[in-house]
């Protein structure tokens, strides 16, 4: 059976959520949900693992500190070490108050930019993109859900369309 | 489901619904422009094109041509940089540090805020770059291997440490704002009928789809970002007054500038938003969003921040006595009734006085109060800098050396010729840019919306 | 209606801690009595020092549970409601934290010790009765005369702590009406006293850490002391407010606090610390940085006789709550947020003790039994006040206009 993919459209963020939640309790496999604005405990129902984003961007951040102190060493310590207003740059940790500023800067910015550029991989939100929601709706007041008739073998066409009219959908389309 | 309580005023004021909140917000980037408009832009486009010529004068001749001398090497320009990057705080602030303190009217505000922010840092990184004097030799600020053996830059330089400071407040409030625009940018691509409007706007949406996971990515991103913005915020501007503190000229040397420094950039920062969203919500119509509660708000920050200000001048002038050290009283002494008294008592009134009749609910809440005060609050925060800077140099050490500082007309032209490029940077912004938080404006319509809140109780 | 009663083993600690504390000031009372000629100041010292400490250290989170409560109140934030009992509880040790400093001072002023220089009367005498040169005139200690004077301090010491008294119990006294009454007027008092307590607070504080604490090093000063010092105490404050919460659900009291409170809870204390660390960081680095002689000796000192100490003390009051508070869920999990309290706890006490014995005890001094028992003891005390309060009222309040927002609380 060749796969078909479901759209069902939900003008409120309310009926979304209990409509979703309702299709599940019967057994349907929602692939996904397209809304204009993060709706708050959505990802629980439909069951979307939480984004490991975050230890991105300490790992960003450490490598970031990493590099400056390793810097600071080459630069002032190894390289050509300079005594600048009485503050002799024999050994990093005599003068790591001079250097705690800038390593602070890089940190933050290799785990800021770092984190933002996976997250626009990840998301693959990049210049150029064309944009995959089914309905230009979506971004503005309708609410979405995206259901594959693949992944739901044991529902007719009829079955799924039908369960969706009952959670208050206010339009129902599909797509091969 | 999150709850509200009864006696919190609404944030979106009438009878609001999600598209119609699209509405609102695309109208001034759909529409064409009001009259009011290119008349602002025509004055602000005219002053920066008159602040540029200033700007090119200036390397052409040198720095010469602006009112320094041997004493008072750090005048005008330095006060200005430090008034951009100061006024430059407030976007980030509230973007960041209201996200993490849940603040609901940080939404209407915050993305004014953080083009506010880009815009000033901008202005702001032009007078380092001018005041280098050979600008196209700029790159020997980073440490990039070179051709005079390795000799490197000085970290233990605070200057250097500005760099990378200023730098990386800048690119990281560039990413904050651009990752918040991307679904509103994509509102507007799948609202627009016109080609290039929808050639335009999809490529600035980098495709964004708006399903489950990018949601929660895009939260996750905003909620670290704010994380990492939020210190970022305190230490850039801790960081422009180690410049001044490191040093061992009286009045610039105490240890209070840090937190002094970022309570003030929040203060002029704030008052520049509210300059900026009093004409702004009149100019595209927003007054169903950017309310008087959202007015009274800011008005609160900038009185604790301007109270905080003031309890930092007056310990620094207290300590000044207290430390028993004769230069320190003598920089005091001048700053408050020598040749600049003008711009001390300037800075005192304009910075610790006014904002105090924000105690008052009633000017509190007031529009044409609240534009006055602003005012008050942005040329005060300018004097604020030109007293730390000039006075204190103006009469070092040696008393043969004292002088006086006369900005020449290239210094003026090229301050107000700031104030020029950056309202037509922000013109066009209010103009082409979704001017609210469309997505987080909707995420909290039945919290805080007017007619939602009506139902509930 | 929960109602919070001291169980008998936690009855059985503090009693315990309060005895080991009377030990201690028994035991530094004959150290001094004991002392030949030569140790006896510094055994006065070491006494009189050691109960300063541990009067700043626990008056200071006491005025913290007022400044923090109204800081609620002013900012309209609904989430802390819940555990608002908590920070009234801790503020009501203002009474005997104000009286333990004002032992302190008038034991100074009767010069039973010698913690604050500037009280000895011979440093302000030019000229001896013979019209010679006094030796022990001090020209940059009179120059403070007009700030540090016997009368002055005493005035603002009783008008600082008069006044922070006074906020402290119109805001209990009205949480305790408002249990019984509901609506919102007493919110709406609260609100108004908590912006003018704050300002005077914001102020006040500053000028009575320099009056408390700086003026220990009397030639010494830096202008940001004052907003370090809240920062400490502040941040004590919210590691004490945790642990409270955290003890009182761990005997099936204040159900309505919910892990999205604890998490709260847990954020603000990862905040404060970073606060902490960045005006201490400001402070030290701007003094090291330009090294002129009038202020780096106050570091020199620190660093050169107390360097572990010193350096240990900032070690795990940064490190400790940057590393382990970073992460989401070790801010909702009680083993982590428990340790790193306790050890961030005593981390501030021993600031408070760099802050005060240096400038008392110089290069020569201790750390023993005597300093541990003593904080105990201070500790039992606080607990003994505390918990009584507690028991006192409801531990969740049942009536606040915020109330149904903050049992709503809900963050990822």
């Amino acid at each position: 059976m060749a796969g078909k993919t479901i759209f069902g459209m939900y003008d409120d963020d309310g009926t979304l959520m209990t409509g979703a939640a309702a299709l599940i309790d019967k057994g349907l496999h929602i692939k996904d949900a397209y809304t204009p604005f993060p709706v708050h405990g959505l990802d629980r129902v439909l069951g979307v693992k939480w984004t490991r984003l975050a230890q991105c961007a300490f790992i960003y951040g450490l490598i970031g500190a990493i590099l400056a102190l390793s810097g600071f060493w080459f630069f002032m310590i190894s390289d050509w070490p300079m005594n600048i207003g009485g503050k002799p740059n024999g050994v990093l940790y005599e003068n790591l108050p001079a250097f705690i500023p800038i390593t602070f800067e890089f940190t933050v910015l290799c785990a800021a930019h770092g984190m933002a550029i996976t997250y626009l991989l990840r998301n693959w939100t990049l210049p150029g993109v064309k944009a995959r929601n089914p309905h230009p709706r979506t971004t503005d007041d309708h609410f979405c859900i995206e259901i594959s008739t693949e992944e739901n073998n044991n529902f007719s066409e009829e079955d799924i369309n039908s369960l969706l009219k009952e959670t208050g959908t206010v339009e129902i389309f599909e797509r091969a | 489901m999150h709850s509200e309580a009864a006696i919190r005023k609404p944030l979106i004021l009438g009878d609001k619904d999600y598209h119609q909140i699209t509405e609102d917000v695309c109208a001034p980037v759909e529409g064409k422009a009001n009259r009011l408009w290119y008349i602002a832009f025509s004055i602000a486009l005219i002053v920066a094109l008159w602040g540029i010529g200033c700007i090119l004068y200036t390397i052409g001749r040198g720095i010469g041509v602006w009112g320094l001398n041997t004493t008072v090497g750090w005048a005008w320009d330095i006060t200005n940089f430090v008034w951009w990057v100061g006024i430059g705080h407030a976007g980030t602030l509230i973007s960041a540090v209201l996200l993490l303190f849940r603040q609901r009217w940080r939404m209407a505000i915050n993305r004014s805020a953080e083009a506010m922010t880009i815009f000033a840092v901008m202005m702001a990184a032009l007078f380092p770059g001018i005041h280098m004097g050979r600008i196209w030799m700029a790159y020997w600020v980073l440490p990039v291997p070179n051709t005079f053996g390795s000799l490197w830059v000085n970290f233990n330089s605070p200057l250097l440490w500005d760099v990378f400071a200023i730098s990386t407040y800048f690119s990281v409030s560039l990413v904050f704002w651009y990752i918040g625009l991307i679904p509103d940018f994509a509102t507007i691509r799948d609202r627009s009928q016109k080609a290039l409007p929808k050639f335009i706007y999809s490529t600035l949406s980098f495709g964004w789809t708006g399903n489950v996971k990018a949601w929660i990515r895009f939260e996750e991103v905003s909620l670290v970002l704010a994380g990492l913005a939020t210190p970022l915020v305190f230490s850039v501007h801790s960081i422009v007054s180690m410049d001044f503190a490191t040093s061992v000229i009286p009045g610039w040397h105490t240890t209070i500038f840090p937190p002094y420094f970022v309570a003030g950039a929040i203060f002029s920062g704030f008052a520049m938003v509210q300059t900026l969203l009093l004409m702004v919500r009149k100019v595209v119509s927003l007054e169903a969003y950017i309310t008087r509660k959202h007015i009274e708000y800011m008005n609160i920050v900038i009185v604790i921040t301007g109270s905080m200000v003031g309890i930092a001048y007056l310990s620094e002038l207290f300590i000044s006595w207290y430390s028993g050290v004769e230069y320190e009283q003598y920089a005091f002494l001048n700053r408050a009734t020598g040749p600049y008294f003008w711009a001390y008592w300037a800075m005192m009134t304009c910075n610790v006085v006014t904002p105090q009749l924000f105690w008052f609910a009633k000017i509190r809440k007031s529009f044409v109060m609240s534009f006055i005060l602003s005012l008050f609050v942005n040329t005060g925060m300018w004097f604020e800098r030109f007293v730390i800077i000039v006075t204190s140099l103006h009469r070092d050490y040696i008393p043969a050396n004292w002088s006086m500082f006369h900005p020449t007309f290239v210094d003026i032209g090229i301050f107000i010729g700031t104030i020029g490029i950056f309202f037509v940077l922000f013109l066009l912004y209010a103009r082409v840019f979704p001017v609210l938080a469309l997505n987080e404006l909707k995420s909290i319509l039945k919290i805080s919306g007017e007619n939602f809140k009506k139902q509930q109780h | 209606m929960e109602q919070f009663t001291l169980p008998t083993r936690m009855r059985n600690i503090i009693y315990t801690l309060v005895g080991i504390g009377v030990l201690s000031l028994i035991m530094g009372v004959v150290n001094v009595m004991g002392a030949e000629e030569a140790e006896h100041h510094h055994a006065v010292q070491r006494l009189w020092g050691n109960i300063l400490i541990n009067g700043l250290f626990f008056f200071g989170i006491a005025l913290m549970g007022t400044f923090f409560m109204a800081v609620q109140y002013a900012a309209e934030s609904a989430w802390a409601v819940t555990v608002k009992r908590v920070f009234e509880a801790v503020s009501q040790y203002v009474y005997v934290g104000a009286l333990v400093l004002l032992v302190v001072f008038a034991a100074g002023a009767m010069h039973l010790h010698h913690l604050y220089h500037w009280m000895d009367p011979n440093l302000y005498i030019e000229f001896l009765a013979d019209g010679s040169l006094n030796p022990e005139y001090d020209e940059i200690i009179a120059g403070k005369s007009a700030f540090l004077n016997q009368p002055f301090f005493w005035a603002r010491a009783l008008l600082f702590m008069g006044v922070y008294i006074w906020f402290t119990r119109r805001f209990r006294k009205r949480s305790l009406e408002e249990d019984m009454s509901g609506g919102t007027s007493l919110h709406y008092n609260n609100v108004r006293d908590a912006a003018i307590f704050l300002v005077f607070f914001g102020f006040t504080s500053m000028v009575a850490s320099w009056d408390w604490i700086m003026s220990i090093d009397t030639h010494w000063f830096s202008t940001l002391f004052g907003w370090y010092v809240f920062s400490g105490w502040w941040i004590s404050a919210m590691v004490v407010f945790l642990l409270l919460v955290l003890y009182l659900k761990s005997k099936g009291l204040m159900q309505q606090v919910n892990e999205s409170h604890v998490h709260d809870l847990g954020k603000w204390m990862f905040a404060v610390s970073f606060l902490w660390s960045y005006l201490f960081f400001s402070q030290f680095m701007l003094i090291w940085y330009s090294d002129i002689p009038e202020e780096v000796t106050y570091y020199i000192a620190r660093i050169d006789h107390y360097r572990w100490l010193f350096w240990g003390m900032f070690a795990v009051n940064f490190i400790f709550p940057m590393l382990f508070l970073m992460d989401r869920d070790n801010k909702r999990n009680k083993g982590y947020l428990v340790t790193i309290g306790f050890i961030i706890l005593f981390g501030h006490w021993l600031d408070t003790f760099l802050l005060v014995v240096p400038g008392t005890q110089h290069a020569d001094w201790h750390f023993g039994a005597f300093e541990i028992g003593l904080m105990l003891g201070f500790a039992g005390l606080f607990l003994f006040v505390v918990t009584r309060a507690l028991s006192k009222a409801p531990v969740v309040v049942k009536s606040h206009p915020f109330l149904d927002e903050s049992l709503h609380h809900e963050i990822h």
